[in-house]
């Protein structure tokens, strides 16, 4: 479909910094506005990675779930264990695959806020964590005005 | 326990009866607003004008206007630069004015720069938001004034300022100036009453699960240190909460997050590496020549372990205000876009390693 979702983020971006901006002579609308035009421009590049990213997630989180199951309370283990056995939402079902990954974290929480986890288990925790905190597509884009502000 | 786990019930009502842009964000409400409150202040005042009404660009947590203020009451004419913070519908920071202000007061001739406060608006209802007026210090807010123009001997002069100013906040005798009534002592070691308000913020602004805070939390739980001292702590020190006129600091501002707490909470603050471009200058004043001048200037030990644990602190905390922001801004309160803080877990984790 023409113009696609990336297109038209584009295409907006470019009208507001050549059309809009220029009118926009209050200091803290130009900096909001200059804040939403750089997050349009991460979400160009984001957008596309972010169902390929919970799909991945969420294999990723239920297995590591499967490693700790045997580490955490039983009733953790059983619902860890009926969440495991959950089918993989449709690839292309954003929802379900947020709702999914949000299960599955909140698993997570709940197993790594046991402070008796096993060094293995730490590591593999903590392997997991960074390896998503790396892949992760949404990126924080920095709305702090870029020069100094007079103050008197 | 610090007195404002809870959102502060003015802002509470302030939120619940306005969303982004309802509050009348012009010159003319704030104007009027004003005026009504120095009327009330000051019966006598009359013939006022109001010069420079501008809304700053900063500001994440609070709106921050400059105006300059004349009027005529009963002991003459009076001029004054102001600075008005009014509650953004939507904030980082669920803080209470009334209190703030109440810290302004109490340091009002302590060698700390703190500004005047003048007039109060704890419910809104002058200023349509809960604001705080007081004067406008010169100088000029650079939250990377350490590694900006300046040659480097006059950024290490202002970064030693920065540190006196912090060793003189923590030096401030809070039980005669009265701060233990207005900011509640801690009832227990202060690292886990912080940890247990920020806990609370958590709990209430999250949106859907964190593992990998919930992860860092069991962590500061079980090795939360001990306090060397009681002391008052500022709660976001950094360039970007003061003002720098010439080469000196004339203001120390935004005290919203003030509470009576371990000293070390602050120093963790700015010896934070994910934050190092704001507080050090690379080769000249990193951590360990911040921690020495510290020491220097205040007698404190400054335990190695305890102050890697307010640096994972501090990086848990601001991941907890990151969550804030995103909170307000999906109800449609607040402005600026901000995404899960997933930057700052992978230092976390690093920091913890180092301490273990």
């Amino acid at each position: 479909m023409r113009p696609t979702v990336e297109e038209q983020l584009l295409g907006t971006c470019r009208i507001l910094e050549k059309i809009v901006s220029p009118c926009v002579v209050d200091p803290y609308a130009r900096t909001i506005l200059q804040g939403l035009i750089g997050n349009l421009r991460m979400l160009t590049s984001a957008l596309p990675a972010v169902a390929g990213f919970l799909r991945s997630d969420n294999l990723a989180t239920a297995a590591l779930l499967g490693q700790l199951q045997a580490d955490v309370t039983p009733a953790l283990a059983a619902s860890i264990a009926q969440a495991r056995v959950q089918p993989e939402p449709d690839a292309a079902d954003m929802t379900a695959l947020d709702q999914r990954n949000a299960a599955l974290r909140e698993l997570l929480s709940q197993a790594l806020s046991d402070t008796d986890l096993t060094p293995a288990m730490r590591t593999a925790a903590l392997t997991h964590m960074r390896a998503r905190a790396s892949a992760a597509p949404m990126r924080y884009v920095s709305t702090t005005s870029p020069s100094p502000k007079k103050a008197s | 326990m610090r007195s404002d786990v809870q959102m502060p019930a003015a802002l509470v009502a302030h939120q619940a009866a306005t969303s982004a842009g309802d509050i009348a964000a012009s010159a003319e409400g704030v104007v009027a607003g004003l005026e009504a409150l120095i009327m009330d202040a000051i019966p006598s005042a009359h013939d006022f004008a109001f010069a420079g009404v501008e809304r700053a660009a900063g500001g994440l947590s609070r709106e921050n206007w400059s105006l300059d203020a004349t009027w005529v009451d009963a002991t003459g004419a009076q001029s004054r630069h102001l600075m008005l913070m009014r509650d953004a519908a939507g904030t980082l920071l669920a803080t209470d004015r009334k209190r703030e202000f109440a810290v302004l007061k109490a340091l009002e001739g302590a060698s700390v720069q703190a500004p005047k406060a003048h007039w109060l608006d704890y419910d809104g209802s002058r200023l349509g938001g809960p604001s705080l007026v007081m004067d406008r210090m010169p100088g000029t807010c650079d939250y990377l004034v350490l590694n900006g123009d300046r040659p480097l001997e006059a950024r290490l002069n202002l970064a030693r300022a920065f540190i006196d100013l912090m060793a003189r906040i923590h030096a401030v005798d809070w039980r005669d100036r009265g701060l233990g009534a207005v900011l509640a002592v801690p009832t227990g070691v202060p690292s886990l009453v912080e940890l247990a308000h920020w806990e609370a913020e958590y709990r209430r602004v999250r949106l859907e699960p964190h593992p990998e805070l919930d992860y860092v939390l069991a962590w500061m739980r079980l090795g939360a240190p001990a306090a060397e001292a009681v002391v008052l702590v500022h709660g976001d020190f950094k360039p970007g909460n003061a003002l720098v006129a010439g080469e000196h600091i004339s203001a120390k501002l935004d005290w919203e997050t003030a509470h009576l707490g371990d000293p070390l909470e602050d120093l963790g603050w700015v010896t934070n590496p994910v934050r190092k471009r704001e507080h050090q200058i690379a080769g000249a004043w990193e951590r360990e020549q911040i921690v020495a001048a510290y020491r220097m200037l205040t007698g404190h030990q400054v335990n190695e372990a305890a102050l890697r644990w307010w640096n994972v602190f501090s990086c848990w905390k601001l991941a907890i205000i990151n969550l804030t922001a995103v909170s307000e801004f999906v109800a449609g309160r607040y402005d600026r876009v901000f995404q899960t803080p997933s930057w700052l877990y992978r230092p976390m984790f690093q920091l913890m390693e180092h301490a273990a």
